[in-house]
């Protein structure tokens, strides 16, 4: 129930994908430098829910190996947020806010962090929250034999020895580089708080402090959770919520519109679809605004690739109001060629924009009359052959020739991405800047789908991330816009909506970024 | 006649490994393996190193095949590779519910194409058999996943009689599937029944102009005489190989129809199973498909065998 797309063919999960870049969040100064507030869903209806009920959730499944343990690449994602606290969460304005830690101090050198933690707060089992659970969750992260995501995150600038308690409700963090952002890091979903000692058992137990506790779960299977009544927080409207895993994308929407569930999670409705559920009249589409963002990775290692002035000329070769129209049907907004979004705080109101000459002209003076190559796409969302033809069809006035290939959906993102010189993919936007920069666009990062290396670009991040004045850090992360859109490689023609089904009875159905309201949604009174 | 089976049933242990082997190497041709699959595109090169010698995937493929062949021999079909658990128990149990869906529409879809294949043969060229032949043809060219959706529309959306999807998963007891496996019956019969009522019909008609039962009518025989006693057997005949591959066919890969409505049956355990790369769960539906494939063949042959005096008795006795 994030904002992420499902795979329509089954359990190998996008999210395995993010996971690692699991949000770095939006520092709570953004939203203080007058930002405009995240995409938030729309659509959906507001009002009065009536207390109690049961709320009917049909998802993906993952495979049989899911787990409820938060830190595994295989997490049930769709259970974590209700039944588990992170220390600090992300608000809809992209604003770092208080979950289980209540404040936070950063020292002069962004070097020791020190959080300050809610008290009272008792687990499912009635046991108390205290600092070492914390402790405990995030050495259980770092821990090789955990393989989470989240470790090659975090583990730049901690190790489990260097965070400790000086009292039950006070944790601190020395790292290892300067981050004026780290906490930005925790935010994440593999970053949920789990009991001490509870790393062998908390994958079935789902053991947390969450809204919800859990009453059964089977992998890839059903489950179902309670409202836990203890919880610190605003309790939630609804009794229960019962999950069902549904493979096929049509067959959760049939199950919607047949009535057998109301909320269909991790599903991106293509906009035919979309348009048979608006019709319906039990359910009903809600829209989250520039969720998601397509970019078409040309890889700097490739042959093709490698001079930047060539990948420039791509960069001006299409006409975005055209590919914008044929691939999303204009639900979105034209990014030319910025893969940071415009709600961002730091966004940089500069791009490349279409200018098939200037591209002819590139390439000719690099002795090519006509650029021939193959750009690779897949079934695995619905968007990306849209936009692999439309670029074709585009491209060609710049006498760019791209040959669309399918590739079987199951393997496009271990055999197709990063390794194919073109090739269509797509993020969930609502990632921090520092994490979208550091990434996916720094020298030798896990997700640097453009195999992009330049040192100039790297230490300009390195300054930013140093850099507590926010004024500075803003100039700093703009300079590495600067560089990544005229040397990068990376066309992002579009940022797109998402689109979610839901059954006319929900109400005050709300999700941004990796939170969903698990507290205000409920049923039509 | 000892020979003819002796033969027969060679034959089909090897059809049964011959499957095997193919799906074995097809699964060895398809990019990843269940390590990388498992841990996803974020894995580090030494995770997914670590996890392939857990599973047992870095030994060359040849002798993991016989090592995996001498075991199932034994009755060993070994683990999952992906959730740790018996194959041998995840099959079993989607076979039974597939086992469910399979006889609800062998035996309605049987009957009811026998049925109209022959009033179709009988009412050769008149409006019985001009719509019969009609809605067959339909049936055979429409794909089942449009019948399917088309079913869900009618009886699940417009008119809510029936669950549009199985939602209680893999563990679904009976009572979770009995009003859920109407629908996919229903979509698997429409395909499954265009066949047979066109076979039937042709061998109806063919039966019907061949001499002996002209003779049987002129003889004076009741309708209802000639058609049991001397049409029908000679007109099922041709018939059951077509049944046969039909049962093979559905017990084997429902695998669309499955899909569409979610139900636990094998054909969703084969492509979550192909997703995940994961081989004993792979080669054991295969050789259960297989196994059917040629069961239900060597049952056509000797209800064949049964029905037709002239293989009984083969020329050779001369």
């Amino acid at each position: 129930m994030d904002s992420r797309i499902e795979a329509p063919t089954g359990w190998l999960s996008r999210r395995t994908l993010l996971a690692g870049s699991a949000l770095l969040l939006a520092p709570a100064v953004l939203a203080a430098c007058g930002v405009s507030p995240s995409p938030s869903a729309t659509g959906a209806a507001t009002g009065v829910a009536r207390q109690g009920g049961t709320l009917r959730i049909a998802r993906p499944p993952a495979s049989k190996a899911e787990t409820l343990d938060p830190a595994s690449s295989l997490s049930a994602y769709e259970y974590l947020g209700a039944l588990y606290n992170r220390l600090v969460k992300l608000s809809a304005k992209g604003e770092i806010v208080p979950d289980l830690a209540e404040s936070w101090t950063l020292s002069k050198d962004a070097m020791t962090w020190t959080f300050v933690l809610r008290k009272g707060v008792t687990w499912h089992d009635g046991k108390p929250f205290t600092a070492q659970d914390v402790i405990f969750s995030i050495q259980h992260i770092l821990d090789p034999a955990t393989k989470s995501p989240q470790a090659g995150v975090l583990s730049p600038f901690v190790d489990g020895n260097s965070i400790t308690a000086p009292d039950a409700n006070t944790v601190v963090f020395a790292l290892k580089s300067p981050n004026a952002e780290f906490a930005s890091l925790l935010t994440g979903y593999n970053c949920y708080i789990i009991p001490s000692g509870s790393a062998a058992t908390i994958g079935t137990s789902g053991v947390g402090t969450g809204p919800f506790k859990l009453k059964s779960f089977t992998a890839a299977g059903p489950g179902v959770i309670l409202r836990n009544d203890n919880y610190f927080g605003d309790k939630p409207k609804l009794d229960s919520i019962e999950f069902s895993s549904i493979a096929d994308t049509q067959a959760r929407v049939n199950a919607l519109l047949a009535g057998q569930v109301d909320l269909v999670a991790q599903t991106n409705l293509d906009f035919a679809t979309a348009k048979t559920v608006s019709a319906s009249s039990v359910a009903t589409v809600s829209s989250v605004k520039n969720a998601q963002w397509y970019p078409v990775p040309m890889l700097n290692t490739s042959e093709q690739f490698k001079d930047a002035d060539i990948r420039r000329a791509f960069a001006h070769a299409y006409n975005p109001d055209e590919v914008f129209k044929l691939a999303v049907q204009g639900n979105g907004t034209i990014a030319h060629n910025n893969p940071v979004p415009p709600t961002e705080a730091y966004h940089l109101d500069y791009g490349l924009g279409y200018d098939p000459d200037k591209s002819k002209a590139l390439l000719k003076a690099k002795g090519f009359d006509h650029f021939d190559v193959p750009i690779y796409t897949s079934s695995y969302d619905p968007v990306l052959s849209p936009l692999a033809l439309a670029l074709q069809s585009s491209m060609k006035a710049a006498n760019i020739n791209l040959t669309v290939t399918n590739s079987p959906a199951d393997s496009y993102f271990t055999d197709v991405w990063m390794k194919k010189p073109l090739m269509t993919t797509y993020w969930y936007t609502g990632r921090p800047i520092d994490q979208l920069l550091n990434q996916i666009f720094r020298t030798g990062s896990s997700y640097n789908e453009t195999a992009y290396s330049n040192a100039t670009f790297d230490q300009t991040l390195d300054a930013a991330r140093a850099t507590v004045d926010d004024g500075k850090r803003k100039t700093l992360y703009q300079d590495a816009q600067k560089i990544l859109i005229d040397d990068g490689g990376s066309l992002t023609p579009f940022f797109s909506d998402r689109i979610t089904g839901l059954s006319k009875k929900v109400v005050n159905y709300s999700e941004h970024g990796f939170e969903f309201d698990y507290i205000n949604i409920g049923l039509l009174a | 006649m000892l020979t003819f089976f002796a033969k027969r049933m060679g034959w089909s242990v090897f059809t049964v490994l011959l499957a095997t082997v193919l799906v074995f190497s097809a699964i060895q041709s398809l990019p990843g393996d269940a390590a990388s699959q498992i841990l996803g595109q974020n894995a580090t090169p030494s995770a997914v190193a670590t996890m392939r010698q857990q599973l047992g995937l870095d030994e060359p493929p040849v002798s993991r095949f016989f090592n995996w062949l001498g075991k199932a021999l034994h009755g060993d079909f070994g683990n999952s590779l992906v959730g740790g658990g018996s194959v041998a128990a995840e099959v079993g149990s989607a076979l039974v519910n597939t086992s469910l869906l399979a006889g609800i529409t062998i035996v309605i879809g049987i009957l009811l194409s026998l049925v109209l294949g022959l009033v179709a043969g009988l009412t050769r060229d008149r409006w019985p058999d001009i719509s019969i032949s009609t809605l067959a043809l339909v049936g055979m060219s429409v794909p089942e996943f449009v019948v399917a959706t088309v079913l869900v529309l009618l009886f699940s959306i417009y008119i809510p009689i029936f669950p549009a999807v199985v939602i209680a998963g893999q563990n679904a007891s009976l009572a979770d599937l009995l009003p859920s496996v109407w629908l996919p019956a229903g979509a698997l019969i429409c395909v499954l029944a265009a066949y047979i009522i066109r076979m039937m019909r042709t061998s109806v008609i063919d039966v019907m102009d061949s001499e002996f039962v002209r003779t049987a009518i002129l003889k004076g025989n009741s309708t209802s005489r000639v058609v049991f006693k001397h049409l029908l057997p000679s007109a099922m005949l041709p018939t059951l190989n077509v049944i046969a591959m039909n049962i093979a066919w559905l017990i084997g890969g429902v695998v669309v129809v499955e899909s569409i409505f979610n139900y636990p049956g094998i054909g969703t355990l084969m492509i979550r199973s192909v997703q995940t790369r994961d081989l004993p769960t792979i080669l054991l539906i295969t050789v259960m498909s297989a196994l059917t494939y040629v069961v239900c063949n060597l049952l056509a042959d000797f209800a064949a065998f049964l029905l037709n005096p002239r293989l009984r008795y083969p020329r050779s006795s001369k």
